[in-house]
């Protein structure tokens, strides 16, 4: 059976601005588990093991669940009541950083 | 229709004694007598039927036994084969010396070398345990028990904990902790308490039912020799006599003879302030990752199931952090573990 996700572009260095209308998915090779003070990340090429913080955690949640990186911004800026460009910031440093470990990748978002 | 002619018969095969631990079943050929683990009769594993599906021991009764046997040509046959393909996947360093290797060739497996005891090969799947034993060293199974079974288990589905354990009032209650925090010392004085031995040093857990069952490993014990000279009459009738092995005494106490769900596992960590014993609410994750006894084998399916296991342990809300407070020996910790333990 095909790869759907073959069909996905995987976008190379973005700005910020990029990165926000982008989708981010998890890779195939990256598994995360919630605990109740950390989300843990895998990634199964490296065999390595990664930390997230229970904000990081929810936030990571969100961007797979997005239909854009930006898209999580409203709502994760009313559950945590700070300012929208906060939550921006914090995703953008929080994407930069799962990018740069093969955790995430960014693609096209939907044409939908 | 023309069938397949039957395999020729194998006399060792047909001749090995069934044995069982850390979830196992072992086909161990004669010739190799491993301290610590007994056989079992036809019909038992554990004390339990073979097969009852649903039951404890579901995964030994439905994976093929895994064989043992002593045929060092045919382990340098196989792994002179596939040798060029290997790489070392972990050591074991007493300052310069090597005390363990592990290196994995993926057709041949796991090549376990501890000098001084000789080398065991570990077919990829965990089906077979083929050993070279070095010439004259008497203890070279402690190798088998200590290393390659566990190992053997995690190829075999199981996550393996490092960790002593015992088993009070049906379940299994684990310790977890450094090298040196006393781990052996307090399931030792537990068995005086009325416990039985799950597990030194290595336990081996399953999951089952939404929850998690562990499976008793060697009939063996090791205790420092400070600790062993701590022993009161009493402990020592019941760990029975040792023999020294490498700078410990090793003892052969009688083992748990069956599995049992997991009930409570403590972190053990040397401290000089805190109460003695408390639950711990928000576990760390890479506390429980960190007590996993086997990193050699790091397939996708391990890790993840090596991560799934934290998240079950975590889940039990059945942690607990065990302060080993200066002066406090093993009987002391043992009252108050007992104490909790019967309060659950």
């Amino acid at each position: 059976m095909a790869d759907k996700r073959a069909d996905t572009q995987i976008m190379p260095q973005l700005s910020d601005q990029e990165l926000l209308d982008a989708r981010a998915r998890l890779p195939q090779h990256v598994v995360h588990r919630s605990f109740v003070a950390e989300t843990v990340v895998l990634n199964l090429r490296t065999g390595k093991y990664h930390g997230l913080n229970p904000t990081a955690g929810k936030m990571l949640e969100a961007l797979a669940a997005a239909p854009t990186a930006g898209a999580t911004v409203p709502e994760l800026a009313r559950e945590y009541g700070v300012e929208p460009a906060k939550v921006e910031s914090d995703l953008i440093v929080l994407c930069q950083g799962l990018l740069e470990r093969g955790l995430i990748e960014m693609v096209d978002a939907d044409p939908a | 229709m023309q069938t397949q002619p039957e395999a020729p018969a194998d006399p060792a095969r047909e001749r090995a004694a069934r044995s069982a631990a850390f979830g196992l079943l072992l086909e161990v050929d004669p010739g190799i007598e491993i301290p610590g683990i007994s056989d079992v009769d036809a019909t038992g594993v554990g004390g339990l039927d073979i097969p009852a599906p649903g039951s404890l021991i579901s995964p030994p009764a439905a994976q093929p036994p895994t064989r043992v046997r002593l045929d060092p040509r045919e382990l340098a046959r196989r792994w002179n084969r596939a040798e060029h393909t290997s790489k070392r996947v972990r050591e074991l360093r007493d300052g310069e010396a090597v005390l363990l290797s592990v290196e994995l060739a993926p057709r041949a497996g796991y090549l376990l070398y501890a000098p001084g005891f000789g080398r065991i090969l570990i077919a990829p799947d965990g089906a077979e345990l083929i050993c070279e034993p070095e010439p004259g060293c008497s203890q070279w199974t402690a190798l088998l028990t200590a290393q390659a079974l566990p190992l053997t288990a995690t190829l075999r589905g199981f996550e393996v904990l490092h960790a002593s354990g015992v088993v009070l009032q049906g379940r299994a209650a684990l310790f977890a902790g450094p090298p040196g925090a006393g781990k052996s010392s307090l399931a030792a004085a537990l068995l005086r308490r009325g416990a039985a031995l799950l597990s030194d040093d290595t336990v081996a857990l399953e999951p089952h039912s939404g929850g998690l069952i562990a499976h008793p490993g060697a009939a063996l014990l090791q205790l420092r020799a400070a600790e062993h000279n701590r022993l009161s009459a009493g402990e020592r009738a019941i760990l029975g006599p040792p023999e020294t092995f490498l700078d410990k005494q090793r003892y052969s106490p009688s083992v748990s003879a069956s599995p049992a769900p997991f009930g409570e596992l403590f972190l053990l960590e040397r401290s000089t302030h805190g109460p003695p014993i408390e639950r711990i609410e928000a576990v760390d994750p890479f506390a429980l990752l960190a007590s996993t006894f086997n990193l050699s084998v790091r397939t996708p399916e391990r890790l993840t199931r090596h991560l799934d296991l934290a998240v079950t342990l975590a889940a039990t809300e059945r942690i607990y952090r065990l302060r080993v407070q200066p002066g406090m020996d093993a009987t002391q910790l043992a009252e108050i573990v007992h104490e909790r333990l019967l309060e659950l």
